[in-house]
């Protein structure tokens, strides 16, 4: 029956899009989901505060038995989070398709903010799900909705590409999923997440494991697999990059929580930890590597998302080790560390693609070495896109210092016990190399685009965008400020989620986490108020002097102009020489040769591409190519050769039984 | 309460000495007399006296940078105990927040120096992105190696008591105090990594950020850059003193002369790295700091090696 509902919702949903005018169809989409996302509110927020799990509804399922749609806690806080973002982006989305409403057709635009609708309420049902068909459904549409998103400029030929490749990419990543929950159901005769315990039991783990992380890591962007992300992001319009990046991709990372902390043999749990710990560790250096060599915003945008996954995982990774020690403080906060980075990155990444929307609806292009000083024409932008970039370099007072810092010191702790010293001493080697780059990738982004002078007239005569767009983006902003202002208060969101795994985590809570995150709100407020004071006595001791203005010193040269500014490019030439052996450069046109002391007018371009494409077009997928030629004669059209095979088969089947093969 | 008002205290002297110490060991290896000891503090007031040019590419980023900078720097110095003494700021992880302190100054000084859209400016920007990036993991490596150690993650824990002599003890605090004084020559860009009296901004990089700075905002950061040398020179005299005599009245003047006499003589006796070597130089400060961790993690198993 539920599925029945369902279908007739989202078919009722899509209805009421096409038909209704074009200036109200974003109206209509956002107070539906709007509703969507309130009535699901309520209850998280109040499983959040320590009610019983809300059940909303039981079925059985076509393919795995029974199922259920539940809200736990750990389901709340993701609900909490997709709220948050779908409504964002939907306010967003007002602002940033206006200029495509007398381009694109009506029923264009309709089956976009059909699919967001979908996105949204598909991913809602991926989180409240407990597994099995009702899940799978969840996650196919989620993948359907979200490629058609990615296909809203379908006319240009790599947009198609991008998408294609994600759908081929995703699907992948489905038969994994499917794998597993087959396994998980042979063997325990119940899909759902709950009942894998009793499959881990009879020896399968790791198999399990595996199974999972290829579906689950596909979504989330694991290394290898991440290779859709840079691709995809920048295909997509923004408020769709910043919903997929900043929320979708997080499904992913849900479920691979979900199935490591279904795991109880203690050995196991260590190996799980350690792959998660790799993975992490991987994922993240080769993600922020990448990230600060790009010379394009939002691909820029995409690798730091791959690396901000990483982060996550070493968080899981460590925090998974240490339950498997036994050493509970180390868990809880390593875990609270991952989980807040999740709820933190949902936010700064948005707005950060929110911003790259901004640049690009007024430049029309996301080349980095285009901009320059948009600052100056669009300030309010530049305000929120600092605050975003601020929070992802984890710099104190915002936000995103607030999640590492949990996993710094759930590592500092493991390695000041001497319990899993060598994992946690990667884990800090490998976090803080990472937080330095994060930093030299976002000073490059934000520093090309926002400062200096510009590069190209359509910089200088770009304006601020409207009010929708910055209403939108204030949403994630002030969320930003709040946890990273009051994190005392933002932590206690996860607070459940780590009781549920372990029961001291309460008195981790109370005794450890609440009083040490009091000190870090107080260091930032300390830190604000000292800025503060100081900008107030310089002012003071400026005021009666001659503060003048003049142009920027050239060092003696007396002719310097905008063309000599540093670009992208060369601000991450030294982290390029030093990481060379990880990208492949196509390099178009010819570089100015030191011998030329006349040089003549050069076009030079270099595109920095991430060396695991290879593995996607390398002989084995020459290979699926033949085989698939071959297979396709099969296709012959005539209706005769199809019975044919049809008897064949059940031919085959018959043989097969009387040997009793089958 | 006094205490803590001393810690303080102590830290801005040691702030305020190292500079001159550093000039006049230059100016006797030299063979010259030297300015006096406190020159550098007449230069500032100088500077903080007077008016100040700001470039019309800039925003108004530009203004707020040195006000951030310096604050970043007051808070990390908060942070930093005196021997025996007590720090202001004192919480499970402060190690953490320290070193995120002290990137969001570096952030900050490298925004300011973008947004003034030179050539020069950018080349000094990017350099310090990358320094900086490479030397967070020597830092962070070292802060673990003292934690697993002494058993602490904040600074004031972890220097608090002093230890009943013991060999490994000893070993590792004083080759973690060699790693803060390397550390110390690269975040207060110093040669070899960095020459500030260099007269090429080809060559440089912190001072090459700074250049369109003046008044004010270049005492400012003239000031936070002295707080921050004096953080990691009083971890690495907190390191040493630790080991044999564990008093504020030892390790003030430790702090002073171990940085102002290494980087003095250091900076008499050789020429700075070519820059693309640079990157090897505190690539090799990191690695150091992994194997000194790596051995503290062998001593801490008792092995015998």
């Amino acid at each position: 029956m539920f599925y029945l509902y369902l279908l007739l919702f989202l078919s009722l949903l899509v209805a009421v899009i096409f038909i209704t005018p074009l200036r109200f169809k974003v109206w209509v989409t956002t107070a539906v989901i709007a509703i969507t996302a309130l009535a699901l509110a309520v209850p998280s927020i109040a499983v959040l505060a320590g009610a019983e799990n809300f059940k909303i509804v039981e079925m059985i399922g076509p393919l795995f038995g029974q199922e259920s749609l539940t809200i736990d806690s750990l389901a709340a806080i993701f609900l909490l989070i997709i709220a948050i973002a779908g409504c964002a982006t939907l306010i967003y989305s007002k602002g940033y398709l206006q200029q495509y409403l007398d381009k694109k057709s009506s029923a264009h635009i309709s089956m976009h903010y059909a699919a967001l609708a979908i996105l949204i309420v598909s991913m809602m049902l991926v989180v409240m799900s407990s597994g099995g068909f009702s899940f799978l459904l969840a996650w196919e549409l989620m993948t359907i909705a979200s490629f058609i998103l990615i296909l809203f400029d379908a006319q240009r030929a790599e947009v198609m590409r991008a998408a294609l490749s994600y759908l081929v990419m995703m699907h992948i990543g489905f038969v994994f999923l499917v794998a597993g929950f087959t396994t998980a159901y042979t063997c325990c005769g119940s899909a759902s997440f709950d009942a894998l315990p009793i499959c881990f039991s009879q020896g399968k783990t790791i198999l399990l494991l595996i199974l999972f992380l290829l579906g689950f890591g596909m979504k989330a962007g694991l290394f290898p697999m991440h290779v859709w992300l840079p691709e995809a992001h920048p295909a997509a319009p923004s408020h769709v990059s910043g919903i997929m990046s900043g929320v979708m991709i997080k499904t992913g990372v849900y479920g691979i929580m979900r199935v490591v902390w279904q795991i109880s043999n203690l050995e196991e749990l260590h190996i799980a930890g350690i792959i998660l710990l790799t993975a992490g560790i991987v994922t993240g250096l080769w993600g922020v590597i990448l990230a600060a060599v790009q010379n394009d915003v939002k691909r820029l945008l995409a690798y730091s998302s791959i690396e901000n996954i990483g982060v996550i995982f070493i968080g899981l990774g460590i925090s998974t080790i240490a339950r498997a020690s036994g050493n509970d403080i180390v868990a809880t906060l390593a875990l609270c560390g991952a989980l807040m980075h999740t709820i933190n990155h949902s936010l700064f990444k948005s707005l950060l693609f929110f911003g790259a929307g901004n640049i690009y609806s007024q430049m029309h292009t996301t080349l980095l070495d285009r901009f320059g000083g948009v600052a100056k024409s669009m300030p309010v932008t530049a305000i929120l896109f600092l605050i975003s970039t601020i929070a992802i370099c984890a710099l104190p007072p915002l936000n995103g210092f607030i999640g590492e810092f949990l996993i710094y010191l759930g590592m500092f702790n493991s390695v000041r016990d001497g319990m899993d010293t060598l994992a946690s001493a990667a884990g800090i080697l490998s976090l803080s190399l990472i937080g330095g780059i994060v930093v030299l990738a976002f000073t490059k982004l934000y520093s090309t685009v926002f400062l200096g002078s510009p590069r190209h007239h359509h910089v200088a005569e770009a304006e601020e965008v409207d009010g929708y767009r910055i209403g939108a983006m204030a949403i994630p902003a002030a969320g930003i400020i709040l946890i990273g202002t009051l994190p005392q208060y933002a932590v206690n969101v996860v607070e459940r989620v780590s009781m549920q795994l372990s029961q001291s985590s309460l008195s981790v809570f109370g005794g450890y986490i609440n009083p040490t995150l009091c000190k870090v709100s107080l260091t930032a407020w300390l830190l604000i108020i000292v800025i503060a004071l100081l900008y107030k006595l310089k002012s003071r001791a400026q005021a009666n002097r001659t503060i003048s203005q003049g142009p920027t010193w050239g060092c003696g040269f007396t002719s310097p102009n905008i063309r000599m500014q540093y670009t992208g490019e060369s601000f991450s030439e030294g982290l390029e020489s030093v990481a060379t052996n990880l990208t492949q450069n196509t390099i178009e046109g010819r570089r100015v040769s030191k011998s030329e002391i006349f040089p003549s007018s050069h076009n030079y371009n270099v595109r920095h591409k991430d060396k695991i494409d290879r593995l996607f077009a390398a002989w084995w997928v020459e290979l699926l190519y033949i085989i698939n030629k071959r297979i396709m004669a099969l296709r012959t059209g005539k209706i005769n050769n199809y019975i044919l095979f049809a008897l064949l088969f059940l031919v085959l089947i018959f043989v097969l039984s009387l040997l009793n093969l089958i | 309460m006094g205490a803590i008002a001393l810690n303080t205290l102590l830290m801005i002297v040691v702030a305020l000495s190292i500079p001159g110490v550093i000039n006049r060991t230059r100016s006797i290896l030299a063979g010259r007399k030297g300015p006096r000891l406190t020159q550098h503090l007449h230069n500032v007031k100088l500077l903080l006296n007077k008016g100040a040019v700001y470039s019309t590419t800039t925003t108004v980023l530009f203004r707020i940078v040195p006000t951030v900078y310096l604050g970043a720097a007051i808070v990390a110095m908060l942070f930093i105990p005196v021997a025996n003494l007590y720090p202001l700021i004192s919480f499970d992880g402060d190690v953490i927040c320290f070193a995120y302190t002290l990137a969001l100054a570096r952030i900050a000084i490298i925004f300011a120096a973008m947004d003034t859209g030179s050539s020069f400016e950018g080349m000094g920007a990017a350099r310090e992105a990358l320094y900086g990036a490479l030397i967070e993991p020597a830092m962070m490596i070292g802060f673990a190696t003292l934690a697993m150690f002494c058993g602490y993650t904040s600074f004031a824990e972890i220097f608090e008591h002093e230890q009943s002599f013991n060999l490994h003890y000893t070993i590792i605090m004083l080759l973690t105090a060699f790693l803060f004084v390397k550390i110390t020559f690269v975040e207060s860009g110093r040669v070899p990594v960095d020459d500030p009296r260099t007269h090429l901004e080809l060559t440089m990089i912190h001072e090459v950020m700074c250049l369109d700075y003046s008044g004010v905002d270049f005492g400012m950061i003239q000031i936070a850059g002295w707080l921050k040398t004096a953080c990691f020179s009083m971890i690495a005299a907190n390191a040493i003193a630790a080991t044999c005599c564990f008093y504020w009245w030892f390790a003030v003047p430790l702090a002073i002369l171990l940085t102002g006499l290494s980087v003095g003589i250091v900076e008499s006796t050789q020429a700075r790295n070519k820059l693309v070597r640079n990157t090897t130089f505190i690539v090799t400060i990191s690695a150091l700091a992994a194997l000194i961790f790596f051995i503290g993690y062998l001593l801490q198993l008792d092995i015998n090696i």
